[in-house]
């Protein structure tokens, strides 16, 4: 397939929301599972680390 | 929220605007998505055009006399097809009728010059014929298609007694013809011409026997166009990869997102511009737009990258971290755009249009990054929802940021600074070494354009091999009257030109009107070699040119010789345009008319004593006369003349003249204006003002044809790539200067930028890729491009001293921050720009390699060089800020008084 301009926005837009739903719904889930797991498994600076990020107030203003 | 918390004082107005950025943001942002959207409209507008005139220098003498004449004796766009067959010759009724069909075809191709056209079958090409009662008339070879071997057999007879046709326009073993058309400039649509010469020309005629080939600057440009489609290939390729590097470098869609937008909206400026200006995009120009939207790119990620960390440090404050990101880089990245941009500027001094165009559309479109990067910046993060904590901390303790670490300490210890000055000195040695073999112009024969192996240069070599010389070089014999092109003299001096110039071994073949009188001199004597000269009386010459352009009409004639007889040309089918070759050519081409000029003249000089042209001696030919106040060529002899041996000549013209170069200089400018030239001379230490009027008819001037256009592009190059270069470096001088108020800086940023450029230069010669009209902006914008990375690394070192006091502490810092976001952008750029290697644009494919090179060896020295000898000289614009940590302030206080 020869690409022209339209075919091209559509696959960097299509790819745009792919990576957007990948993140939003299976990377960042399990790289959170990833890091719990790591505390779990007794490496203190990961606790540490998860605790402090946990105990963080974010304020959206 | 206002600004009611503490903020550093020197940076109290960027910490201010930051957040009334925030504040305004939806006018802010309602404004720019208009502009934008406008910009965006235009942009979709744009075409993709490649206007010849704009590649040339328009004021060079050269440029001129090719578009005084192109449009009679031939320009530089042509076209070369060859027919071939690989069995038998092409005398065979299917073979010429194929040539006859083909040249029909090319005669309909749009933009064509229909008077030239040279091929067999084209009425333009004709024999002599002597008909009943002794008449000869010149008739076309072909006036109808072949219906019998016979007449085959008739037509290879004619042509192998054609000295205008033999070996010129057929092969001289039979198997190929040529037809060559010349295209108007003002109709040059490559698309067009592209597609009607396959479909009416090429495609209906190729068979298992017959082999066509098509070469010439509009077929090359044509194979350009074809291929400009993979632009977006390439460019979604790199999106995406892009996307998924950004996406795994911040941990975030966001962070895959936000440098997209700042590249898209420079991007939309940025055409939306080009189109405004009433300018389009070039196929070969389009690494340049991807270049600058890639730098958007990096100053985003920088700005990101910051974030990230303010995040962390105002204790997860998004509004605070924002603006601390916005202020505390605002001095670099607008540094880092103002020197792009000004840099790019530079390019202007070239006088080719397309270039100025091009550094103007550059220059705006960089400029626009401060829109989308820095006054939409802190809007679109406050619109997007913040990092999560978790991402933030983790990724600024995960593996990327290790090995960073790890990179620095080996690199801040005393084996790693002596390791790296030592590497850079020998890198440049090397450097240094290749780089004197770098070349102006073209340094291959095949079209740098498009890969060696690519039908169009296949096509262009199989047409060298077969007819020595397809690229012309044209050169105008301008008569001083008219009927000047009768004199026996002017003749003589186009036929000694010819064959002066044909020894090079660069020069295939050439063509004038000296070849065409001896030919008609030669069958008007019964082809008696003997009578193959040119006649010695202007009568005899006028009586033959009658006898052969009798039949044909001005405009076919025109093509030899302009209709008044006052000017024509020798053209001179070179067998390539390498850069060091056209030099050779136009340097012999000079010489051997500054050489005819001073013997016509009637003395030989002596040029050996410095500082002084002396007559050497005084010929016995021409016979002088006096005339009034001037010498004239006379019959009778007077004993007199205007030069005696032993003369000094000091002024030609109003030019002092005191060594050869500038003799031959001023006499050809004095020779091409005025048929009267004014001389200084010294005798017996009195110095004497004589007139001499010119002893020619007519003046050699350079140059048209492809070759022509090319030398002067070239000249043009020479003459303004070291002050380009020069005024490059200064003008980051100059930013440097006054963004760090040190005179020292630019210094410690520039050097390795410098080192960088000899390297990116020694990378060219040692490939061969030559400085030309297209690789020079690239190379331009490379240069200020090269400076961004160490920007962001001596800031930030400026800002750590401030707190930590210590030199080396914080240089290690600003590694380990900007260094790691410098490191991504600079790995990120590196790998994108690599994926134009895959272009079928071969100069597209090497532009991005050598950007590529480019960011990498400027990458390296920001990340090695320049911290380490910021350690080891401690500049004082550095140290002077150790522990001067800037006192803090709130705005809020001022704003309660008011």
């Amino acid at each position: 397939m020869k690409l022209g301009l339209w075919n091209s926005v559509a696959i960097v837009l299509g790819f745009s929301f792919l990576v957007v739903f990948l993140d939003e719904y299976i990377v960042k889930p399990w790289r959170h599972k990833k890091w719990e797991r790591k505390a779990a498994s007794g490496d203190k600076e990961a606790e540490r680390l998860l605790k402090m990020a946990r105990s963080a107030k974010v304020s959206d203003e | 929220m206002a600004l009611d918390y503490e903020v550093p004082q020197d940076k109290r107005l960027l910490y201010w605007l930051g957040d009334k950025l925030i504040d305004y943001r939806h006018p802010v942002s309602v404004v720019v998505l208009l502009v934008t959207a406008v910009f965006a409209y235009w942009g979709f507008q744009l075409h993709l055009v490649t206007s010849f005139g704009d590649l040339l220098p328009q004021d060079h003498p050269y440029v001129k006399i090719h578009n005084k004449y192109s449009g009679t004796f031939g320009g530089a766009n042509n076209i070369n097809i060859m027919i071939q067959v690989k069995e038998g010759s092409i005398f065979t009724v299917e073979t010429l009728n194929k040539i006859w069909k083909m040249t029909e075809g090319l005669d309909k191709v749009y933009g064509v010059n229909h008077n030239q056209i040279d091929s067999i079958a084209h009425r333009t090409v004709r024999y002599l014929k002597v008909a009943a009662g002794g008449t000869m008339r010149a008739q076309p070879v072909m006036l109808e298609p072949v219906k019998t071997p016979e007449e085959a057999a008739n037509i290879r007879r004619i042509v192998h007694n054609a000295e205008n046709i033999y070996g010129l326009l057929v092969s001289l073993d039979d198997k190929a013809a040529l037809i060559r058309a010349n295209f108007i400039e003002g109709r040059l649509d490559y698309q067009r011409i592209f597609t009607e010469v396959n479909e009416n020309v090429v495609d209906p005629f190729k068979d298992a026997n017959t082999e066509v080939f098509v070469a010439g600057e509009p077929r090359l440009y044509g194979w350009v166009y074809h291929y400009a489609g993979d632009v977006f290939f390439i460019l979604v390729i790199t999106y995406c990869i892009e996307w998924v590097l950004r996406w795994m470098y911040f941990h975030d869609w966001r962070g895959a997102l936000r440098p997209t937008i700042t590249g898209l909206i420079a991007a939309f400026w940025g055409l939306g511009f080009i189109y405004l200006i009433g300018l389009a995009l070039d196929p070969l120009m389009l690494v340049m737009p991807f270049l600058i939207t890639a730098r958007a790119v990096s100053h985003a990620i920088q700005m990101h990258d910051r974030y990230y960390e303010e995040f962390e440090k105002s204790g997860w404050h998004k509004r605070r971290a924002i603006v601390a990101a916005f202020a505390e880089l605002f001095v670099p990245t607008l540094s880092g755009i103002t020197t792009d941009a000004f840099g790019v500027l530079v390019i202007l001094l070239v006088p080719v249009v397309m270039l100025q165009k091009l550094a103007i559309t550059a220059s705006w479109w960089i400029l626009a990054i401060t829109i989308s990067e820095m006054l939409l910046n802190p809007i679109v993060y406050y619109y997007l929802k913040p990092p999560e904590p978790e991402l933030v901390v983790m990724r600024e303790r995960g593996t990327f940021r290790q090995w960073i670490n790890r990179f620095v300490g080996v690199l801040l210890t005393s084996t790693g600074k002596t390791i790296t000055v030592a590497a850079w000195i020998v890198a440049t040695l090397i450097a240094l070494y290749f780089v004197r073999d770098l070349t102006i112009g073209d340094p291959t024969s095949a079209s740098p354009l498009l890969w060696a192996d690519s039908p169009y240069n296949v096509s262009h070599k199989a047409i060298q091999d077969k007819f020595g010389g397809v690229e012309p070089l044209i050169v105008v014999d301008e008569g001083y009257d008219k009927d000047a092109m009768k004199d026996p003299g002017a003749l003589h001096s186009m036929e000694k030109l010819q064959r002066y110039l044909e020894r090079d071994q660069s020069i295939g073949y050439s063509l004038s009107l000296a070849d065409i009188i001896r030919a008609v001199d030669s069958v008007f004597h019964e082809l008696e070699p003997k009578w193959g000269v040119i006649p010695d009386d202007w009568v005899s010459v006028g009586g033959l040119f009658f006898i052969y352009f009798s039949g044909s009409p001005p405009t076919e004639t025109a093509k030899y010789v302009t209709p008044d007889y006052t000017t024509s040309h020798v053209t001179f089918f070179c067998k390539d345009h390498k850069g060091e070759n056209i030099r050779r050519i136009i340097k012999e081409t000079k010489e051997f008319i500054s050489n005819s000029e001073i013997n016509e003249l009637g003395v030989t000089l002596d040029f050996s004593q410095e500082g002084q042209v002396a007559v050497k001696s005084v010929l016995p030919e021409p016979i002088w006369e006096k005339a009034g106040p001037s010498w004239v060529v006379g019959s009778q002899a007077s004993g007199d003349a205007p030069f005696k041996a032993g003369d000094h000549i000091v002024k030609v013209g109003k030019l002092d003249v005191k060594n050869e170069q500038e003799f031959r200089t001023a006499l050809m400018e004095r020779a091409d204006n005025s048929t009267l030239l004014d001389f200084r001379v010294e005798r017996g230490g009195e110095a004497m003002d004589t007139t001499v009027g010119a002893p020619w008819k007519a003046v050699f001037k350079l140059a048209g044809g492809l070759i022509g256009t090319l030398a002067a592009a070239n000249e043009e190059l020479v003459r303004n790539d070291a002050l380009m270069n020069f005024l490059g470096f200064f003008t980051m001088y100059m930013i440097m200067l006054f963004t760090y108020r040190s005179f020292a800086a630019g210094v410690y940023l520039l050097a390795p930028l410098a080192l960088s450029n000899v390297m990116v230069n020694a990378y060219m010669a040692a490939n061969h890729i030559g400085v030309n009209i297209h690789t020079l902006p690239l190379v331009t914008v490379g240069l200020g491009f090269g400076i961004d990375y160490g920007l962001y690394i001596v800031s930030r070192t400026i800002e750590e001293i401030r707190v930590r006091g210590d030199l080396e502490d914080s240089v290690r810092e600003a590694l380990e921050t900007s260094g790691k976001a410098v490191t991504f952008t600079a790995v990120t750029m590196v790998i994108s720009t690599v994926f134009w290697m895959s272009s079928n644009i071969r100069f597209n494919a090497e532009m991005g390699l050598l950007l590529a090179i480019w960011m990498a060896i400027s990458y390296v020295g920001s990340q090695t060089l320049t911290p380490v000898l910021i350690v080891l000289f401690r500049p004082r614009f550095i140290m002077k800020e150790a522990n001067r940590a800037p006192a803090m302030t709130s705005m809020a206080p001022q704003r309660a008084a008011r």
